[in-house]
């Protein structure tokens, strides 16, 4: 069954005079329990992709499925409370709110839904322990390191057990070691939780960790590279040559 | 792109979002020429005829000056502030500090005085409107016209023109004191957030508490006779002022914070967006404020203080006059009497006549003072007072053995309060009459002449009154003893009756007419009423404005919470709710401080001021109140727009 479904996407700014296309149809299927990531170079549409995959910008044509709801056909309203109930946000600026707390920010999704405050307490237990930031749980977002960060925003993103999450760029502020750190524990929860990802990235390394690379250039898809069985080190090897490809540019690997 | 270019552009985007400094600019340049001209109008000397009409006029001006002079330095120093990445930038890509310093002159000048220019016109235009109020309020009768006065208008022009240059000044120094790095670095130091509560912090917070509360609590024992001597009460005024005013300061700085994290503890970390939006923002920013919030506070609470007692006396005009003639005229020469009546005969005005005959004495009431004041001070073992017959009055009808008071000062009461009974003395200049005191009436029968100034008047039984007359000290009686009181049948006929009595042009200070009396008071009363509350009102716009303005402000910088919170599902309903609670503290917590600071100091000393307190005390509250909301509603919709804008 899919988890989400995207066809003959296209999104365009501007006005009629002056309209840059950025999206020119685009089709998209992810698996339940997939980990997807989206690859390009800067300019190509990914972030755009992304946006309008998570409903927080409007397609311009095409239809999005999300869990069998048709995002597409939505008010802003139902929207809202469709991202609130099925979907989880990863950022490269970890849009942490800087006057709460760690435990605060994580809770907040949890707080949309009107969860219970036992239940609320339980699940942040369990995921504050897996992701490693259960100690930090009563510091203020600028008491904490980058990787902290990323992490508790990652938990703000698994917390409410969403059908999907997006994650975009998560690792571009990290360092290499922070990166692999998060990465290893998004895809533990991927498969613990079989938890839907997508993941926008240019960095190869990060997008390596994923089930599937799908590559966008001037608002197409590309091409895609599943890993299959192969080792993440030959995966790593495939999704570099052909971004090598895809620029124009020899990596020296 | 040229700098002229620049300008222009920098202008018309900073037109849409100052509008309301604009606004309050063109409003305080307005009024200012409004007062300046009325100080010039020839008009304004029927009000001066009677009282100094300009020298409370000028002095507003004075104070008007100083308000709107350090709003426009503050507000100056918010918009400097945030603008201070693009000065950056500039200087960043080779621009010199003198170019910065030219292109932000221009850029005031050109807003500066075209709002200057607008409130004149507009202020020309109100001035008229200004002296009709004035003039409504005093119950002067004057046709107000309009005339122009260029002295006003070079007065205004010197005294802006000098506010002018004091901005650039300020804009000057802040470019010159700035390096490029400085200037990048402005925003994120402004305020700090994400701090952990600290033991002195909590300290802070109960200290601020406790120090309001215990000088509210020192304020309603000032006048109740526990400060004895004018040394200790003025202390203890000094005592309430410090304490309340440090008490606000450490409030901002740490109760509130100290009272919002109590809150937040109890909902371990389960915050719903409300909270999120309210709470925490305001737990951070209240302390960085403190200075002008604590500054706000106390001028608004002066500001409400103020309004509430002169309308107090305005509103008790009425009841005051009561208290000086009882009667629509109070006579106490026989000759002029018979003039007046005879005057009101010939003109069939219907009228009621009372005699009172009166006998000064002093008083043993020592016994019946709840609380005895130092005896050095006042002599309540022989006060002298008027007593009347029981007779003389209507529907009053004592013993031999007992005595009323009736129309006791509320303010001299408060001062010496008497029981409910007890036994007092008359006492004749050989015998000592006893009696006993049964009971305090509200009515005031006799003119101020008999009651020096606020004194009740002791009612005795005829018998006893005719045996203190026998017995009357000479040296303590007033050269008249007997009042004439003259009522009126019918009220409308008040103002024929009154020019009737103005005719006959009694020259001494024997007799009187209420509705005169009623008039001094209003007049007097309306004048003060009138520069306190345009005073306030300008206050309230200008505070009004920077609250609004640190609004802005905060909600420019909380965009990206508004983004954040937005991806992850809250409607824009649910964050504009958020947003009104927040408003809703923000303004509120500075109002309902001031509103209970001035609360507990009218409370404290109303009684001097007239004799009704919660009527004309919520009127002006409620009035300010709903003036001050207007900006917590601007900033409501100002940040709805933010929020619009986040996604």
């Amino acid at each position: 069954m899919s988890m989400l479904e995207a066809t003959k996407l296209r999104k365009s700014y501007g006005n009629k005079f002056n309209r840059q296309e950025v999206l020119k149809g685009i089709d998209i299927r992810v698996e339940k329990g997939e980990f997807i990531s989206i690859m390009g170079a800067s300019g190509s549409g990914k972030t755009t992709l992304l946006n309008v995959l998570s409903s927080i910008d409007q397609a311009s044509q095409g239809t999005i499925w999300i869990d069998g709801h048709e995002m597409t056909a939505m008010k802003e309203k139902k929207l809202a409370e469709f991202r609130k109930q099925h979907l989880g946000f990863i950022f490269q600026d970890y849009n942490l709110l800087d006057t709460l707390t760690v435990k605060e920010n994580i809770l907040l999704p949890l707080t949309i839904a009107k969860t219970g405050k036992k239940e609320a307490t339980e699940r942040f237990n369990v995921i504050a322990d897996e992701l490693g930031i259960y100690e930090i749980r009563d510091k203020y977002p600028n008491e904490i390191s980058g990787g902290q960060k990323q992490r508790t925003s990652a938990a703000r993103a698994f917390i409410h057990e969403p059908s999907m999450i997006f994650a975009d760029e998560p690792t571009g502020a990290l360092d290499s070691k922070s990166a692999s750190d998060l990465l290893n524990k998004l895809t533990a929860l991927n498969q613990k939780r079989s938890a839907t990802i997508m993941m926008v990235t240019h960095d190869p390394t990060a997008a390596s960790f994923g089930s599937r690379v799908v590559f966008i250039k001037d608002g197409q898809m590309y091409t895609q590279l599943n890993k299959g069985d192969q080792s993440r080190q030959i995966f790593f090897q495939d999704i570099m040559k052909t971004q090598a490809l895809l620029s124009g540019v020899q990596h020296e690997h | 792109m040229s700098i002229n270019q620049l300008i222009v552009r920098n202008l018309k985007k900073n037109l849409k979002n100052y509008y309301l400094y604009v606004f309050a600019l063109v409003f305080s340049a307005a009024l200012y020429f409004a007062f300046v001209t009325l100080q010039y109008d020839p008009s304004m000397d029927e009000v001066e005829g009677s009282i100094k009409g300009a020298a409370g006029i000028r002095a507003a001006s004075v104070l008007l000056i100083g308000i709107v002079t350090i709003f426009l330095l503050y507000a100056n120093v918010i918009f400097i502030k945030r603008r201070s990445k693009e000065i950056g930038l500039l200087q960043l890509i080779g621009m010199t500090r003198r170019q910065i310093f030219k292109i932000l002159s221009l850029e005031n000048l050109i807003l500066y005085f075209g709002s200057l220019v607008i409130g004149l016109l507009l202020g020309f235009a109100a001035s008229k409107l200004v002296i009709m109020i004035l003039f409504k309020i005093t119950g002067v009768d004057a046709i107000a016209s309009l005339s122009f006065s260029p002295q006003a208008l070079l007065q205004t022009l010197i005294v802006f023109g000098l506010i002018y240059v004091f901005i650039l000044l300020m804009n000057g120094l802040f470019i010159k004191r700035q390096n490029i790095l400085a200037l990048f670095r402005v925003m994120s130091t402004m305020e700090e957030r994400g701090k952990r509560i600290s033991v002195i912090e909590i300290i802070i917070g109960l200290l601020g508490i406790g120090l309001i509360v215990t000088g509210y609590f020192v304020s309603s024992k000032l006048f109740d006779g526990d400060f004895t001597s004018m040394t200790a009460l003025f202390g203890a005024m000094i005592f309430i002022l410090a304490s309340v005013i440090i008490g606000t300061y450490l409030f901002y700085k740490g109760s509130v914070r100290f009272l919002f994290h109590l809150i937040r503890k109890q909902k371990n970390g389960y915050l719903t967006v409300n909270d999120v939006l309210s709470l925490s923002s305001i737990m951070f920013r209240m302390r960085s404020n403190a200075l002008m919030l604590t500054v706000i506070t106390t001028v608004s609470a002066l500001a409400i203080g103020l309004l509430s007692l002169s309308y107090i006396s305005y509103y008790s005009a009425e009841r005051l006059a009561q208290q000086i003639v009882p009667d629509d005229f109070s006579l106490l020469n026989e000759k002029n009497a018979i003039a007046l009546k005879q005057e009101f005969d010939q003109q069939n005005i219907a009228y009621s006549e009372k005699r009172i005959e009166v006998v000064m004495a002093n008083v043993n009431v020592s016994k019946i003072m709840e609380n005895d004041l130092e005896g050095d001070t006042f002599f309540s073992d022989n006060m002298l007072m008027p007593v009347i017959s029981d007779q003389d009055t209507e529907g009053i009808n004592v013993s031999p053995e007992d005595t009323i008071f009736s129309g006791y000062n509320d303010a001299v009461s408060k001062m010496m309060p008497f029981g409910d009974s007890g036994p007092v003395e008359l006492l004749g200049k050989k015998d000592k009459i006893k009696q006993n005191y049964i009971g305090l009436e509200r009515d005031y029968l006799l003119p101020l002449q008999f009651t020096s100034g606020g004194l009740p008047v002791a009612i005795v039984d005829e018998t006893v009154f005719n045996r203190l007359k026998q017995d009357a000290d000479p040296a303590l009686q007033n050269e008249f003893s007997e009042y004439i009181g003259i009522q009126l049948a019918d009220k409308t006929e008040l103002d024929k009756a009154n020019a009737l009595f103005q005719e006959q042009g009694f020259d001494d200070t024997l007799q009187f007419s209420q509705l005169e009396a009623v008039n001094g008071q209003k007049q007097q009363m309306g004048l003060i009423m009138f520069i306190v509350g345009f005073l306030g009102l300008t206050f309230l716009v200008t505070s009004g404005c920077i609250l609004y303005f640190k609004q802005m402000d905060e909600s420019e910088q909380e965009r990206g919470s508004y983004t954040i919170l937005r991806k992850l599902g809250y409607t824009r309903g649910d964050l504009l709710r958020g947003i009104q609670i927040k408003q809703l503290f923000s303004f509120g917590i500075p109002l309902a401080v001031g509103l209970s600071h001035s609360y507990f100091a009218v409370k404290s000393g109303w009684f001097f001021f007239g004799s009704e307190l919660w009527a004309p005390m919520l009127i002006v509250m409620l009035l300010y109140t709903a003036l001050y909301s207007i900006f917590g509603v601007l900033s409501v919709l100002y940040c709805k727009k933010v929020i619009k804008d986040a996604l």
